[in-house]
């Protein structure tokens, strides 16, 4: 493979490990706070999309105000999520597979909710990038991809300073690895709960501009991409923060990788062999945490 | 004197830095009672792990019935007569007691998938079979009526007799029971000391890891004492009774000399 | 006071129902549409043995369903098998495909959910690309009409009764099958695997065995239902299958029969029900599962049982299912 060549593959798959990376953060995340492994978190993606879309069509505004209209549909239908159906459910005590079920519903609604309200054809994001390849390393690369890289790992590297140093960041940890000890200390495992929803649904709605703007935007765009980030969750180990991170990166990189060099028709299958054998190696993904099962 | 049937030599488990269980010699005979005694921390529980395959050992040999079982997992070991209960208690909660019992009787039944499909008169007669012995099982320790109960729905003290009956069904050559009067009041740890009579009486060995020594004493035919991982001492209850290294790792060094000197200065008073 | 009920004769009367329903629908569209839900019913039992008895999260059932369909769909047209064999021959390449999932068995809980999901992944990929196989996107064509020992069953009634014989011998085999000394070890091992390996359960053993009953039931499904729609198509046999099947088992009540045939029913009658709604139509479908799951523990099986004790005070015990405590305990 030619040296640009591979810088542009290399890149490509970055970027799409960090998007991987911001949804498997936020299934991570709300695994880690209610063992609810949450199927509807590629439908939150989504609806970050179409709120950029909606967002950058009514004011023709340029990327940070996408971005931030994004972000905060994301939260924003999360929040909803919990405080509406996830929460209700966990009160009146059912089992952990009634709520997981719950999310495929929830994600069935999201669907085609959208499809309803923006429609079935795939929506073009408007041009929020520079166009043209911009010279790195005297290689050309498209600088999308570098935007969407840089994007996400500063989005990654606040939400790491969040959970360090903020006081709701860590009572969301503290919340998430004993409730009753958080509790006896004061601290509202409920309120952090929806915190924890928030964030994760802000990031996918994050991630979902950033796809949006690398390809496009459609009602069924959370799907596939969901259920990958998923995987990659579980590569790094479910529940585990640094895992999601990682686990993302690989899968992006070996999926964009397998497409270019193996065949692109089964591109998908490559990332789900590499799972299945991590899994067979560290049942528990890379760095997998012991944690109460469904 | 009978038989070994259970034999540890330099049993030893270490976890990291932690040493658990430091070269234990451990020698159980056919037909007794043993019971396995020490303070908290002294390896009781990890021992009994070791000895039913929960736990593999970092070093030293575990022989039973004059085969070497060290490296043989856990089902292996109950197939092969080992049976324990759990100090934390492991039934089969949704599943009703019956049931429990039942799944104890798993590895003395052969019937397979297919003979299930076809109802062959073989699969009927074994599930009739396992029903009875289930039922007789939950009669000898004393749980008859609650057969059609859900296990986690039963007292304390009830679920304790399952998991005993659970390991009992099968008739193993030896029974390991993990601290069994944990949460019994008087009544029921009298009841337990009647049981584990009884066990021995129907011929099956035991090994029993406790802290209630109006259990130990009154069932044991000999005591082997850890304190920190090590062996401390051997012997019957009488022995262990008054031997002033067990009671100073139990009570203090201070109360052991203090007990030797107020036996002396009895022995004294008594004198004409 | 009250009625005590044999399991026997609800069943018995649960079957003569199904088999009546030709007799008074006889629209054709809605016959199909019965006939497809048979066929779930019998996916979704398979799926219950797993999920509801060993406490195994598989989402690969997708995947086994259409080896079984495709095996089928080939077999019949390139070397010409009658049904009964290509029934068998879906159902056992379906088996020896699970075969290959064998080490995963070991995985717990959600990490084994995303490897089964992964290889459904893998299976729709193979179905899509090997066109020299299956057709590709292109489809599988000519599956001929089934037929045993020279009776043609395509007729819509003669097909759903055909479903309904399969359905009927599957339930009792999985009945049987799940109050037996395996279904027993199967319930322990779904309990705690510690304590079953305590009493000398081979866990691994066991839950392959029952890893290969679930795959064989599905591969016998995607039969069904290759000589039922007559063409293959990959897009119906993607991970989507391997969730609603899920969706089917946890509606109707987990751990219960009965309750993965309700569900099966549920999941595959209630969007059509719904058609009329239009544009809401799926949106209500997720919303009713939403709901459902609402209703708490033992799914529609379990809402059913409760009602019924409102009028009978001893519950009959449907289906024996291990899950089930009668209330008073």
């Amino acid at each position: 493979m030619a040296y640009d060549q591979l810088l542009q593959t290399l890149l490509g798959g970055l970027a799409i490990g960090c998007i991987y990376s911001l949804i498997a953060l936020g299934i991570s995340m709300i695994v880690r706070a209610t063992d609810i492994m949450h199927f509807a978190q590629g439908e939150f993606m989504m609806i970050g999309a179409m709120a950029g879309f909606s967002g950058a069509m009514l004011g023709n505004l340029p990327l940070p105000f996408v971005l931030l209209a994004g972000t905060l549909g994301g939260g924003l239908i999360a929040v909803a999520a919990e405080l509406g159906i996830y929460r209700v459910l966990r009160r009146r005590r059912v089992p952990l597979i009634n709520v997981v079920i719950s999310t495929i519903g929830v994600s069935i609604i999201l669907q085609n909710g959208a499809r309803l309200a923006w429609g079935s054809e795939p929506l073009a994001y408007p041009r929020l990038f520079e166009a043209g390849g911009v010279s790195v390393l005297g290689f050309n690369v498209a600088p999308q991809l570098l935007w969407i890289v840089g994007l996400s790992l500063a989005i990654m590297a606040a939400l790491t300073v969040f959970f360090r140093f903020s006081r709701t960041g860590i009572a969301m940890q503290a919340a998430a690895q004993d409730p009753d000890a958080a509790r006896l200390m004061g601290i509202s495992v409920e309120r952090a709960t929806v915190n924890t929803f928030a964030v994760a649904g802000m990031m996918a709605g994050a991630a979902g501009v950033l796809l949006g703007s690398l390809f496009f935007a459609s009602f069924n765009m959370g799907f596939a991409t969901g259920i990958k980030a998923f995987v990659a969750a579980t590569l790094g180990g479910l529940g585990s923060v640094p895992g999601a991170m990682v686990g993302g990166l690989l899968f992006g990189l070996i999926e964009t990788f397998a497409g270019s060099v193996i065949s692109t028709s089964y591109k998908d299958a490559i990332g789900m062999v590499t799972l299945i054998i991590i899994l067979l190696f560290a049942p528990m993904g890379l760095f997998g945490r012991q944690g109460r099962q469904v | 004197m009978s038989a070994t049937l259970l034999e540890t030599r330099q049993i030893t488990r270490r976890f990291g830095g932690l040493v658990a269980v430091d070269g234990v010699d451990l020698d159980v005979a056919e037909g007794e009672v043993h019971g396995l005694i020490g303070p908290n921390g002294a390896g009781k529980t990890t021992m009994l792990n070791l000895l039913s395959g929960h736990l593999p050992s970092s070093s030293g040999s575990i022989l039973f019935a004059d085969a070497d079982v060290t490296r043989h997992a856990a089902e292996k070991r109950a197939i092969a007569g080992i049976r324990r209960t759990f100090q934390n208690l492991k039934l089969f909660k949704e599943l009703p007691a019956l049931d429990n019992v039942m799944v104890g009787l798993h590895a003395s039944t052969r019937s397979e998938i297919f003979h299930a499909l076809l109802r062959t008169p073989f699969q009927r007669r074994e599930e009739r079979e396992i029903v009875e012995r289930a039922r007789e099982a939950l009669d000898f320790v004393g749980l008859g009526p609650f057969a059609d109960k859900a296990a986690g729905s039963l007292p304390y003290g009830h679920q304790r007799l399952l998991e005993i009956a659970r390991a009992f069904v099968a008739r193993p050559k030896l029974l390991l029971l993990d601290e069994p009067a944990a949460g019994l009041n008087g009544a029921e740890s009298k009841a337990l000391v009647d049981l584990i009579r009884r066990i021995r009486a129907a011929g099956t060995t035991t090994v029993l890891v406790e802290h209630h020594m109006d259990v130990v004493m009154p069932t044991c035919d000999r005591i082997t004492v850890l304190n920190y991982g090590k062996l401390l001492a051997k012997g019957t209850p009488q022995d262990i009774r008054h031997n002033s290294e067990v009671i100073g790792a139990y009570l203090g060094k201070g109360s052991a000399l203090k007990r030797e000197r107020a036996a002396q200065e009895g022995a004294v008073h008594a004198a004409p | 006071m009250g009625i005590i009920v044999n399991p026997n004769l609800l069943r018995i009367l649960a079957l003569l129902a199904l088999a009546a329903v030709p007799l008074v629908e006889s629209n054709s569209y809605w016959l199909h549409v019965f006939s497809v839900a048979l066929i779930a019913a019998v996916l979704a039992l398979g799926l219950q043995l797993l999920v509801g008895m060993a406490g195994m999260l598989s989402l690969g059932q997708g995947a086994f369903y259409g080896i079984g369909a495709y095996t089928a769909g080939i077999v019949a047209t390139s070397f010409g098998l009658p049904f009964l064999l290509t029934l068998l021959a879906g159902g056992i390449a379906a088996a020896l495909a699970s075969l290959l999932l064998i080490p995963l068995v070991k995985l717990k809980g959600s990490s084994l959910g995303v490897a089964t999901l992964g290889f459904s992944i893998i299976i729709h990929l193979l179905i899509l690309n090997e066109e020299w196989l299956t057709g590709g996107s292109l489809g599988l064509m000519g599956i001929p009409d089934p037929e045993i020992f020279g009776l043609n069953l395509a007729h819509d009634e003669a097909f759903y009764w055909l479903c309904l014989v399969i359905l009927a011998l599957v339930y009792v085999s999985i009945d049987r099958i799940n109050t037996s000394r395996f279904g027993r070890a199967l319930a322990a091992i779904a309990q705690d695997e510690e304590a079953a390996r305590a009493s000398g359960i081979q866990i691994a053993l066991c839950k392959s065995k029952c890893f290969l009953i679930a795959a064989f039931t599905a591969g016998l499904a995607g039969t069904l239902y290759a000589y039922h729609s007559r063409y293959l198509s990959p897009n119906d046999f993607t991970f989507n299958k391997s969730i609603e099947v899920l969706i089917m088992v946890v509606v109707g009540g987990l751990g219960s029969l009965p309750g993965a045939v309700l569900g099966a029913f549920i999941v595959v009658l209630m969007p059509e029900y719904l058609r009329s709604s239009g544009e809401l139509r799926m949106i209500l479908f997720g919303t009713a599962v939403v709901v459902l799951m609402g209703t708490g523990n033992r799914g529609l099986i379990g809402l059913l049982q409760a009602a019924a004790s409102l009028v009978l005070s001893r519950l009959p015990s449907f289906g024996r299912s291990r899950y089930v405590v009668r209330p008073g305990e």
